[in-house]
């Protein structure tokens, strides 16, 4: 039993690494843009059906790792001059046009991929034995891709100068702009990311979650609940909640069957927020 | 080096400038003064473009401002100290001080900053937000001269900021102006804006009402009192 508790927990922390790479993409969204975008789900199944389609057509994950995220950044620059500047600053706005957005993306993928769930194969095969249950590898494969790419976007942020900027239209766009920082790019480009890093997430879930148009609707309430938790806005609070929200859940789906899991995650966030109001790691470093 | 003719805004619906005329000559300190609420920070937003002009033009070194891109204006030379020093508390100093300066900075003009502000050596790593306001006024100012610009537009450099750094403030601002930049000063200190401007702007309601000499204004408590609410007996130093 003690086994199966541990080798869930590690589920849990892999699925955890690639939802706090979701959840990361749309807690930028929302810290720099004020845009609460109910289609980043949507953008995260766009991954796992574009991973399969991409794969399957090229007969390589890799090359299909390699080209999603970037056809979601430029899907991300396209939305964001279309759907999101328009409603930009008008947060309440935004949650009906990604809302909009989202069916709109929904029903172009089951017109054209169609409605049919499928599974995709693993890039990786072969198990290991992990707590005395043969472990698939490229969960730990996906659980380090997804770790690698975490540090990349913090190592992006903190190091590198558009980074540095970002930082600085969160803060106060005015005076950035008056220094000299192209706000409008950069809002633009971080809409663009913050949607590849949705589709990056999907590419690396899509050999173990079901690829199918509806996807994206399960996964939106984890970031969400991830974003909140973590603190509005604060990053490095969206990853320990996310990683903590999934352990917390493979924990409990040991004990309990997935749906009271969920409840569980629910009831936690409900209580969490009772408690600090706004959310764990409020006013650590965003 | 700055002109500004017939400048209309307005936020939301409601009027907030109603035809503001000013000039900032080449090398020129220049104070724009009223009581709170009269449109001088609306004026410079509206002069950088951060506020919608509605009408009236804005012309800098012989270039009409009306289709430039407000971010382009550092480029081309207009550095802009904003009210309440627009730091960013969580970059550190270092990242605040070079956030717009392009390629390797010019380190003469970095030596040159850390002798003058030698504060902000001892703080390069520190988050922005830790200094004390006055400190971080001077990163402010430090960072906008980064920027090598010819005009500088400061808005209350000294509100906020502890009595002994007000005098700091001041002479590098005096300074600045030494150096042959030209400075659009709003002020709510009357003493520092008339030490160091030689022309005032006072306004009322969204209009230019008075224009003259820093040293004229010393000479008409009238006005002073009239447009600033303020006897020039009670602004000590001022009168020489």
């Amino acid at each position: 039993m003690n086994e199966l508790v541990l080798a869930l927990a590690v589920n849990g922390l892999v699925w955890g690494l690639i939802v706090a790479l979701i959840a990361l993409g749309l807690s930028i969204i929302f810290g720099l843009l004020d845009v609460i975008n109910v289609a980043h789900g949507d953008f995260f199944m766009l991954g796992t059906v574009g991973g399969l389609v991409v794969a399957t057509s090229t007969g390589s994950f890799w090359i299909a790792l390699a080209i999603v995220p970037l056809i979601g950044l430029i899907l991300g620059a396209v939305i964001e001059r279309l759907v999101i500047r328009p409603t930009l600053r008008q947060a309440s706005l935004t949650i009906v046009t990604t809302f909009g957005l989202s069916m709109i993306i929904q029903e172009v993928v089951r017109a054209t991929y169609g409605a049919q769930p499928r599974r995709m194969a693993a890039p990786i095969d072969g198990t290991i034995p992990l707590f005395g249950i043969n472990y698939e590898i490229y969960r730990i494969a996906a659980a380090a891709f997804a770790a690698l790419f975490l540090i990349a976007f913090f190592l992006f942020l903190n190091r590198t100068k558009l980074g540095t900027w970002i930082r600085a239209v969160r803060h106060d766009p005015e005076t950035a702009t008056s220094l000299g920082i192209p706000v409008t790019l950069v809002t633009a480009f971080t809409f663009a990311l913050g949607t590849a890093m949705a589709l990056l997430g999907g590419v690396i879930a899509a050999p173990i979650t079901t690829v199918d148009f509806r996807s994206g609707v399960d996964i939106l309430p984890v970031c969400f609940m991830a974003v909140i938790i973590g603190g509005l806005g604060n990053l490095q609070g969206t990853v320990a909640a996310a990683i903590m929200l999934a352990v917390l859940e493979g924990v409990v789906t040991s004990f309990v069957d997935p749906t009271t899991a969920r409840i569980a995650s629910l009831v936690i966030m409900s209580v969490a927020l009772l408690v600090r109001p706004h959310g764990l790691f409020a006013g650590a470093t965003r | 080096m700055l002109n500004v003719t017939g400048l209309t805004a307005q936020i939301g619906k409601i009027p907030v400038l109603r035809g503001v005329d000013l000039t900032v000559n080449g090398g020129d300190t220049v104070a724009l003064l009223g009581r709170n609420g009269v449109g001088k920070t609306s004026t410079l937003r509206a002069i950088l473009g951060l506020l919608r002009r509605t009408g009236g033009s804005v012309v800098y070194d012989g270039r009409p401002l009306n289709d430039v891109a407000p971010h382009k204006l550092a480029s081309m030379g207009i550095g802009y100290v904003p009210q309440g020093r627009g730091i960013f508390p969580l970059l550190t100093v270092e990242e605040n001080l070079l956030l717009t300066v392009k390629g390797a900075p010019n380190r003469n003009m970095l030596e040159e900053m850390f002798v003058r502000f030698p504060r902000i050596q001892e703080r390069l790593r520190q988050p922005a937000g830790t200094p004390s306001g006055g400190e971080q006024q001077m990163l402010a100012i430090a960072r906008c001269l980064m920027l090598e610009p010819k005009l500088i537009i400061l808005d209350e450099p000294t509100e906020g900021i502890m009595p002994k750094l007000v005098s700091q403030i001041r002479h590098e601002i005096a300074n600045i102006a030494k150096r042959g930049i030209s400075v659009l000063l709003v002020e709510q200190n009357l003493r520092t804006a008339m030490r160091l401007a030689s022309r005032v702007y006072l306004m009322e309601r969204g209009r230019i009402v008075h224009e003259g000499t820093s040293a004229g204004l010393q000479t008409n408590p009238e006005i002073v009192h009239r447009y600033l609410g303020v006897s020039l007996k009670n602004v000590k130093g001022v009168i020489q």
